[in-house]
């Protein structure tokens, strides 16, 4: 038995041996002549414990008990505390936990670390999917990879209904290679599901889908249903924690080897490729012999793929992002991890000032300690066990913060069901670093100070003068000036945010979506192109032109508050990004955007020949809006201007450096277009008709949906992001509003005495007010400076993507400051106030 | 060392322990149980002596200190260090012969 678990074992029976120990003595007593002579046995025993090594435990425990003790008397103090620690701890974990949850964490799925993305990468662009052609022929011809996994999204029509729900094409070896089985029924498999299988497809539905639209019913397996109008048979139901690689919300899984069977005019999509590694085989490895499998398939389809296109396997392990992804990821994550780490920082310091309020009032008990001859050490030790049930306590507290937000989150964003929130081992360990670090703060600094304090002198005049020196400390002006800044931070931040959602969610966009609405057909998926897709729409048009409250109807290329985005930028304007779509003449007037200058598209001009430009491009490229017939763009035009329209950004709401070009539609624009229609009343009214219309041609299955439900689904993260950091910044708010309150109330007590003598001696009291307020104003010019610099630098750093924040906002700043400087004058002239109204001869009495 | 010196021959109980030193010195040193007991214990800590209840002759309860195999060592690697010190102050203390 080694010396130290002979030690423990001690400490396991201490209270046996000590018994024996006491009688052990007993015995030596009675054989003394003169038992008078042994001593006193409580004395030798306590003696004996120290040989063992177990006497700081014993402190710790008795300080821990008697901190427990403290707690339970001033229940006000505690429960102030925990609410302080469970706010500042709680929601760093949240942020933690959505961190960890949505990026830090591979996807659960097996053997993350052998799966592969492969991007396709060529010497200027990368992309996320392939040609299926391409991605077959790397499945036959590569020596690396043991799969190779496939899946592409589309929006598909279910049960004959213009009902939209998200599908994926996967190949058939996708559930198994991911690691998962059905829930109910079979998941695809290679022997059942390949290309040379007949019969009417499979699908697996997800678990969410059939719990809400099929009513979780198990006969649903075997059924036949309608997708896209072709029938399937349901063969199973996925798990509800599957993941998906794209963090999509997939009602369906078809089998890709089936795509034909939707549509066989179509052609085969692109398609996103994973690949499982074969045992060994390293990424660089894998790299370069996909490199050689990439350039036998260019040399033998040469019009497939790019000469000199390889493709990047990016691993599980790192969630499938690329290294730029990564890092700018890593940058968004650290400056919101920051942002909180304020709000913890100033949730610490504000409790480290109450802490040490408290110990201020301690100092006599303290300064007894130290007469009885306990070290400097021993105190310090003391207050910081003391403080360690209120740490175990926010950490409590902080643990069902998570889990209660993770709750909020989930069912606030609607998150899918495989993004597994809820707190598990990494938040509580986590959490623990997080308190340990508030503990720092909040127990260390003020059991520091106190400790340095001449508490011998204590005793003599009931810690009066050590309760003054420790409320005058530069620690706790400090600890004001750091809650200062993070509110500061906090609020300014926040109001930049709410500036930006502000923006986003102002009706005056330059454009009026309310009473349209969209129809949108996926023709080339039904193989109608060209002139059959110009007619299709055509017939749609003329079967709604009747109708009396279908003010105007155009057709576009890129529908406003969608995702279709085609970018370019022109040297003559640089800095500006351009947003190109091509439409119909009639689309200003539908989307009400206003024409400046010349005149819309006419049917005589030439769809590569004219072009309408917005203001912002207009005065970008021209400096001016009169540049009707001059030629586009400035330098080498190949098209010519006819019109000038208001600045309108249909697609990118928010962004700041934007503008928009507008080309006519060409016959080819036609099969992947959408149409817009205006109504004289409510747009939902007309929905059932654009739907009638658009099923009485039956080639193709026309969706509808209304532009002010895509505006609500575009704007609701802005929304949600904006109320989230608002109620943070009011959190802070409220945090170093109770410090700077807390402080002066200390002050206040402690000076009672002396404020007594001054109004009796006829001290008007605003001179009285600041006396007491006095010491917290440079603090505060602090605090508030250094916020603003801080600040500053956090709003540059969120002026680009994703956060688009306007970095310099004047009003923002000073409504900041002005919110700060009042709530402090309002915490600090509260229990000040309350002195006053005290009559000076009780407070002169008072002791 | 005195401790573990005189429970070496025999196992002792506590009062026997300070008993024998004394006599073992001719009384030139005393143990106070101030002392004796902690000093017991941190031997027992460490595993140089193992304690156990026994009767004394006097048919009195005691418990009985003795020597383990590490006490041993520890003894003989004690005794060393001192024999060691007690030569070097022997060798300054030598009278100085005149020169």
């Amino acid at each position: 038995m080694t010396t130290w678990l002979r030690r423990v074992w001690h400490l396991l029976n201490r209270r046996r041996h000590e018994r024996e120990l006491a009688r052990e003595m007993a015995a030596h007593r009675a054989m003394m002549g003169d038992p008078d002579r042994f001593g006193d046995p409580y004395r030798l025993i306590e003696r004996s414990r120290d040989a063992w090594g177990w006497q700081w435990l014993d402190d710790a425990t008795q300080d821990f008990r008697l901190g427990w003790r403290g707690i339970r008397r001033s229940p006000g103090f505690a429960v102030t505390a925990m609410v302080i620690l469970t706010a500042g701890i709680g929601l760093n974990l949240t942020f933690f936990q959505l961190a960890s949850v949505t990026v830090l964490r591979p996807r659960p799925v097996a053997s993350p670390d052998t799966l592969v993305w492969l991007y396709r990468q060529g010497p200027r662009e990368r992309s996320s999917g392939a040609p299926y052609a391409a991605a077959r022929f790397v499945r036959e011809h590569n020596t690396v990879l043991s799969a190779v996994l496939m899946q592409t999204g589309a929006q598909v029509a279910w049960n004959d209904s213009d009902w939209v729900i998200d599908a994926q094409f996967v190949s058939a070896n996708w559930f198994k290679e991911l690691g998962y089985d059905a829930f109910l029924g079979r998941v695809f498999s290679e022997a059942a599901d390949g290309r040379d299988a007949g019969g009417d497809p499979p699908a697996v539905v997800s678990y969410d889908f059939w719990k809400t639209v099929l009513g979780g019913d198990p006969s649903a397996v075997g059924r036949t249903v309608r997708i896209d109008r072709r029938p399937v048979v349901i063969v199973g139901i996925a798990r509800p924690d599957f993941p998906e690689i794209e963090l999509d919300d997939t009602a369906v899984w078809l089998p890709l080897d089936r795509h034909a069977f939707f549509y066989p005019t179509a052609g085969f999509p692109h398609v996103v490729m994973l690949g499982r590694l074969r045992d060994g085989t390293t990424l660089a490895a894998a790299r370069e012999s996909l490199r050689a499998t990439m350039d036998a398939l260019s040399r033998e389809r040469p019009g497939l793929i790019a000469a000199g296109t390889w493709l990047e396997p990016i691993s599980g392990r790192d969630n499938f992002l690329p290294p730029d992804l990564r890092v700018q990821i890593w940058i968004m994550i650290s400056l919101m991890a920051t942002l909180m780490m304020v709000v913890l920082i100033v949730a610490s310091a504000n409790l480290g000032n109450l802490v040490l309020s408290r110990a201020t009032g301690r100092a006599r008990e303290l300064g007894v300690r130290v007469a009885l001859g306990a070290r400097r050490s021993r105190i310090v030790r003391q207050l910081l066990v003391e403080t360690l049930p209120l740490g175990l306590l926010g950490t409590l507290g902080a643990v069902l913060f998570a889990w209660a937000a993770a709750a909020m989150i989930r069912s606030a964003a609607q998150l899918p069901p495989y993004l597994d929130l809820s707190p598990d081992w990494r938040t509580l360990l986590a959490s623990m670093a997080l308190a340990t670090v508030a503990m720092a703060v909040v127990a260390a600094i003020p059991s520091w100070k106190v400790a340095r304090q001449d508490l011998g002198a204590a005793i003599k005049d009931g810690g009066h003068q050590v309760s003054m020196r420790l409320d005058a400390s530069l620690v706790r002006r400090l600890l004001v000036a750091a809650q200062v800044t993070g509110c500061c931070v906090m609020l300014i931040v926040a109001g930049l945010v709410a500036r930006r959602a502000q923006r986003t969610l102002d009706t005056r966009l330059g454009f009026e979506f309310d009473r349209v609405a969209a129809v949108w057909a996926p023709l080339d998926r039904f193989g109608i192109a060209g002139a059959a897709a110009r007619d299709y729409w055509d017939g749609m048009k003329t079967r709604l032109a009747d109708r009396s409250d279908v003010e105007a109807m155009a057709l576009v290329t890129a529908p406003p508050l969608g995702f279709m985005v085609n970018r370019t930028g022109y040297q003559d304007a640089p800095g500006l990004k351009v947003l190109w779509q091509r439409v119909d003449p009639s689309y200003f007037a539908v989307m009400r955007i206003p024409i400046l200058r010349g005149r819309t598209f006419a049917a005589a001009d030439g769809a590569e020949a004219s072009v309408v430009i917005s203001r912002r491009v207009a005065l970008a490229m021209y400096g001016t809006l009169d540049v009707v017939g001059r030629g586009f763009p400035l330098t080498a035009p190949s098209q010519v201007i006819v019109g000038v329209a208001g600045d309108a950004h249909t697609i990118l709401v928010n962004a700041t450096d934007v503008g928009e070009l507008y080309r006519p539609l060409r016959l080819d624009d036609h099969t992947a277009a959408t149409l817009l229609v205006r109504s004289r009343s409510d747009p939902a009214g007309l929905l059932p008709w654009l739907r009638a219309a658009g099923g009485a041609d039956p080639r193709a299955i026309a969706m509808t949906r209304l532009l002010r439900d895509d505006f609500a689904r575009r704007t609701a993260p802005a929304r949600l992001v904006s109320v989230i950091v608002g109620a943070t910044g009011v959190l802070t708010l409220a945090l170093a509003s109770l410090g700077v309150f807390g402080v002066v109330s200390c002050a206040a007590v402690l000076r009672t005495r002396e404020i007594g003598i001054h109004r009796a001696l006829g001290a008007p009291a605003a001179a009285v007010l600041r006396l007491i307020t006095a010491r917290l104003l440079w603090p505060f010019g602090l605090g508030m400076a250094t916020g603003l610099i801080a600040a500053a630098a956090a709003g540059a750093l969120m002026a680009g993507e994703p956060f688009y924040l306007q970095p310099i906002d004047p009003g923002v700043y000073a409504a900041a400051l002005a919110l700060v400087g009042a709530a402090g004058a309002a915490a600090a002239t509260l229990p000040a106030a309350r002195v006053l109204r005290a009559d000076p001869l009780r407070a002169l009495r008072h002791e | 060392m005195l401790i573990l010196q005189v429970v070496r021959q025999q196992p002792l109980h506590g009062y026997a322990i300070a008993q024998r030193i004394r006599q073992l010195s001719s009384d030139a040193l005393s143990v106070e149980e101030g002392s004796l007991y902690p000093a017991l214990q941190k031997a027992l800590a460490q595993g140089w002596l193992k304690a156990e209840w026994t009767t004394s002759e006097s048919g009195r309860e005691v418990r009985s200190y003795r020597l383990t195999a590490r006490g041993l060592k520890q003894l003989d690697a004690e005794r060393d260090e001192y024999q060691r010190r007690a030569d070097g102050i022997a060798a300054i203390l030598a009278p100085v012969k005149p020169s």
